[in-house]
């Protein structure tokens, strides 16, 4: 977005100005975007970053000037709209719709559909190739109420596939065909709508069935609560020990029975080897668990596709006090960077002048906010629990350099400045490594200019290092400056973090190297 | 007036005159397993449609995670966390190879690390309830359940509940001027449910029920801990014999009452309301008898 690349955004229940590493480089981005918008339940920052994010002070957005478009639709709550939660258990349970959605807020779905139904009318009369996919979509979805809200019920269904010549619903993702009889939205799914009702809904009382409790909700895929739960029986298909009895061959039935769905050909013996030759399903043999691996076999590593793989090691972070102490490569040298588009390093060792951030700062959440804060610093009973943005400190630390309880302080990095109130702890120690002591200090990331509560975005801090294979943040670990009192505002903070940015010799231009050599200091 | 209307065991229902009232019913707070998530607070103001952001309640603290700070008109349920440092500063040593047992569970195995306490406080249902006793216009009353409410539509603001209270539980609230305080959720338990706050945790820290079985739940739950090696356990407010003949909200703590800022011995402050008066009649009598003695003796 900073170099112009990408012009148009859609933001759902996402809060990057606060949530994101680098929050100025993410509001900056935003800022030179022709349109975005925004849906959430309440004005969160990155609605309104072009009216009063940090960067207005600063004199780095200018209202009047700020070219993005930024259109804000209140979004319905989950008690406003129906559907589904997935969580991490893979367990889909459904959601009742409580309450009408009030004035203008609409779900998610309603968003959509609408949106997807007004592209399709302005492009009905074009001939262009381009436009060919968007106006062959199946796009349909019956609508009820005032507001026109379409039927979640039934994108699951459509979600779960069906049969194409009669609509009839597709029970296991296994009556899938290629040969366009059957259509399915995301075949993990298929089986959620089986025999026509929403699976999904089912909330029989644990009481009342056994302890898989396979009628609650619905798991993908195929209502399967435990992966790979061959691996519960040993090569011959008995239960490994009466504890652990779930999954296991009946040789009286032919097939694996239990009180889960095995997640096995369901009448491959364990006896079965494989033909030489063999592939796919029919090379996996019975007694090889992992049917998702194509050797069936359980994978200690990923032999290939890992860009950084295959085995683990050890790397300090991309910022570090200290020198890695396992090999000469300091930090990950695949991990991906955004140098120069306003997103500076410190320097780690074997650089020189780390020292100019000598502390340690780490960030997470309290439990009374949520992430952003864009559904707790606008809650007043949430809000009142955790009222101001704080950093916990030492009690070493706050005698070295003069913090007072609940008195001000601010951390410094390569990136901004972020103020908070000290709160002193036992909690945080100091760490003695490499024969010397260093500090570490925390703070939380939920705050920022809007909601009931404000302060300084902890983010703001983070520079962006991302992992190479799937591109995670690393936000969790920086090096710092910490200093007593509140930090400089406007123009003066700009100054303030260049200053350390030239003592530190990481002014414009400023290289990080990305592989480092052996040397005295890094073992190798 | 029966004679442990005041002080002492008793059965507060019918003593206030309910005729055939159901079990008292009550709170066991287990501290031992609350996992400091407020939620509690959370869910009581949600139901009882308490303000939020009454005086002060947006200044950070400064105790630990804790910014409610103590039970107020508008807190009805106040997580405390308490952070005990570890016992003495030491230098970083082997942490050991991990074991089965308990930290703390033998004399070898004392705690190492800081620990936090953290406990949801409640107003306590007294048996011999000061707030209610001292209360002169009926806005406090007992109810079938044992428990004791303020009506807010009664309450004239007079505040004598306030200093009569042992535990510092109710308060007026600022701007109002009228007393509240925790009311174990009456409607709810009117129409069949549990309090808001027991509802609401996820750890069954706060357990609602008949008070007579929550005492021996909370006793077989302390034997339980002593049995695995938590000698600190102990219940507080479950005492029918103690100042104020047993709290229908009691608590199992892993410290002395003091380190939750609960007070070690409370005694009802009306305990001594007959003393005083018969100590004052006492008074009154023997000024009158020194005025007519000094008239029969004037007249000589």
């Amino acid at each position: 977005m900073i170099a112009g690349t990408v012009t148009g955004y859609f933001l759902l229940g996402q809060n990057p100005a606060v949530g994101s590493a680098h929050g100025k480089a993410q509001r900056l981005g935003m800022a030179n975007l022709d349109w975005l918008v925004v849906r959430d339940l309440f004005l969160v920052e990155s609605a309104t970053f072009w009216q009063d994010s940090p960067e207005i002070e600063t004199g780095e957005i200018v209202p009047e000037e700020c070219r993005t478009e930024v259109f804000f639709l209140p979004a319905a709550s989950h008690v406003e709209k129906a559907g589904t939660f997935t969580q991490t258990q893979r367990l889909l349970q459904w959601r009742e719709q409580a309450v009408e959605p009030e004035e203008d807020c609409r779900s998610e779905l309603w968003f959509f559909y609408h949106l997807g139904r007004l592209v399709r009318e302005r492009l009905a009369a074009s001939t262009e190739r381009r436009d060919r996919p968007v106006l062959d979509l199946v796009w349909d979805y019956p609508t009820h109420g005032e507001t026109e809200e379409p039927s979640a019920e039934d994108v699951l269904r459509e979600i779960n596939g069906f049969q194409v010549a009669d609509g009839s619903p597709l029970s296991s993702y296994t009556e899938l065909r290629k040969d366009g009889s059957t259509a399915a939205g995301c075949w993990i799914y298929t089986g959620v709508y089986a025999d026509g009702v929403n699976q999904a809904a089912r909330r029989k009382p644990r009481g009342e069935q056994d302890q898989v409790a396979s009628e609650w909700g619905w798991a993908w895929p195929a209502n399967r609560r435990i992966l790979y739960n061959r691996a519960s029986a040993d090569p011959e298909g008995r239960p490994w020990s009466e504890r652990k009895r779930y999954v296991e061959w009946d040789e009286d039935q032919r097939r694996w029975v239990g009180p889960d769905v095995p997640d096995f050909e369901v009448d491959k013996p364990p006896s079965y080897r494989p033909s030489k030759g063999a592939s796919g399903v029919e090379a996996i043999a019975g007694d090889d668990p992992f049917v998702m691996q194509g050797d069936g076999k359980a994978w200690l590593f990923a032999p290939v596709g890992l860009i950084d793989g295959p085995m683990p090691t050890h790397y300090e972070p991309a910022e570090s006090p200290f020198r890695n102490r396992l090999h000469g490569q300091q930090a990950n040298p695949t991990r991906k960077s955004y140098e120069g588009l306003n997103n500076v390093t410190n320097p780690s060792p074997p650089e020189e002048r780390s020292e100019v951030f000598p502390h340690i700062f780490t960030t997470s959440r309290l439990t009374e906010h949520h992430t952003a804060g864009g559904m707790s610093r606008y809650v007043g009973y949430l809000a009142e629990l955790q009222p101001e943005m704080f950093v916990e400190v030492s009690p070493q630390l706050a005698a070295e350099i003069g913090l007072e309880h609940l008195g001000w302080c601010h951390l410094v990095t390569s990136r901004s400045a972020v103020e908070g109130r000290v709160v002193v702890t036992d909690r945080l120690r100091p760490l003695r490594i490499d024969g010397r002591v260093v500090h570490q200090v925390w703070l939380p990331y939920h705050w920022g200019q809007g909601g009931l509560t404000s302060g300084d975005a902890a983010n703001d801090l983070v520079g962006i290092a991302l992992d190479p294979n799937v591109l995670i943040q690393e936000s969790k670990v920086g090096t710092c400056d910490v200093r007593p009192g509140r930090r400089p505002r406007g123009p003066d903070l700009t100054a303030y973090v260049h200053d350390y940015r030239q003592r530190a010799g990481i002014a414009e231009g400023h290289e990080i190297p990305f592989v480092t050599a052996a040397d005295e200091a890094g073992r190798s | 007036m029966s004679r442990n209307s005041l002080f002492g065991p008793l059965d507060p229902a019918p003593d206030a005159g309910h005729a055939d009232p159901p079990p008292r019913n009550g709170f066991f707070t287990d501290t031992s397993v609350c996992i400091g998530c407020k939620a509690c607070e959370v869910a009581c103001k949600e139901w009882n449609l308490l303000p939020a952001d009454d005086a002060g309640s947006m200044d950070l603290l400064g105790l630990s995670y804790d910014n409610t700070g103590a039970l107020g008109a508008s807190s009805w349920r106040h997580v405390a966390f308490i952070e005990q440092p570890a016992p003495a500063a030491r230098e970083p040593e082997f942490l050991g190879m991990p074991t089965s047992t308990l930290p703390g569970a033998s004399p070898e195995h004392q705690r190492t690390e800081l620990r936090w306490l953290m406990s949801s406080d409640v107003c306590k249902h007294c048996t011999h309830a000061a707030c209610l006793d001292v209360c002169p216009t009926g806005s406090l009353f007992r109810t079938e359940f044992g428990t004791v409410v303020v009506q807010e539509d009664i309450c004239n603001g007079c505040g004598y509940c306030v200093s009569a209270c042992p535990y510092g539980v109710i308060d007026r609230r600022e701007g109002d001027g009228r007393a509240w305080k925790c009311t174990l959720c009456y409607d709810r338990l009117k129409g069949d449910l549990q309090p808001a706050c027991a509802t609401a945790c996820p750890t069954q820290s706060i357990q609602f029920g008949d008070l007579d079985e929550l005492r021996e739940r909370a006793a077989r739950r302390v034997e339980d801990l002593h049995g695995a090696g938590v000698a600190e356990a102990r219940l507080y407010g479950h005492d029918e014999d103690d100042g104020v003949g047993g709290d229908g909200a009691f608590f199992l703590l892993l410290d002395e009452p003091e380190v939750y800022g609960l007070p070690p011995d409370p005694v009802v402050t009306t305990r001594d309301l007959p003393a005083m008066w018969r100590r004052a009649a006492l008074a009154g009598a023997a000024m009158a008898a020194a005025t007519v003695a000094a008239f029969v003796r004037g007249r000589r």
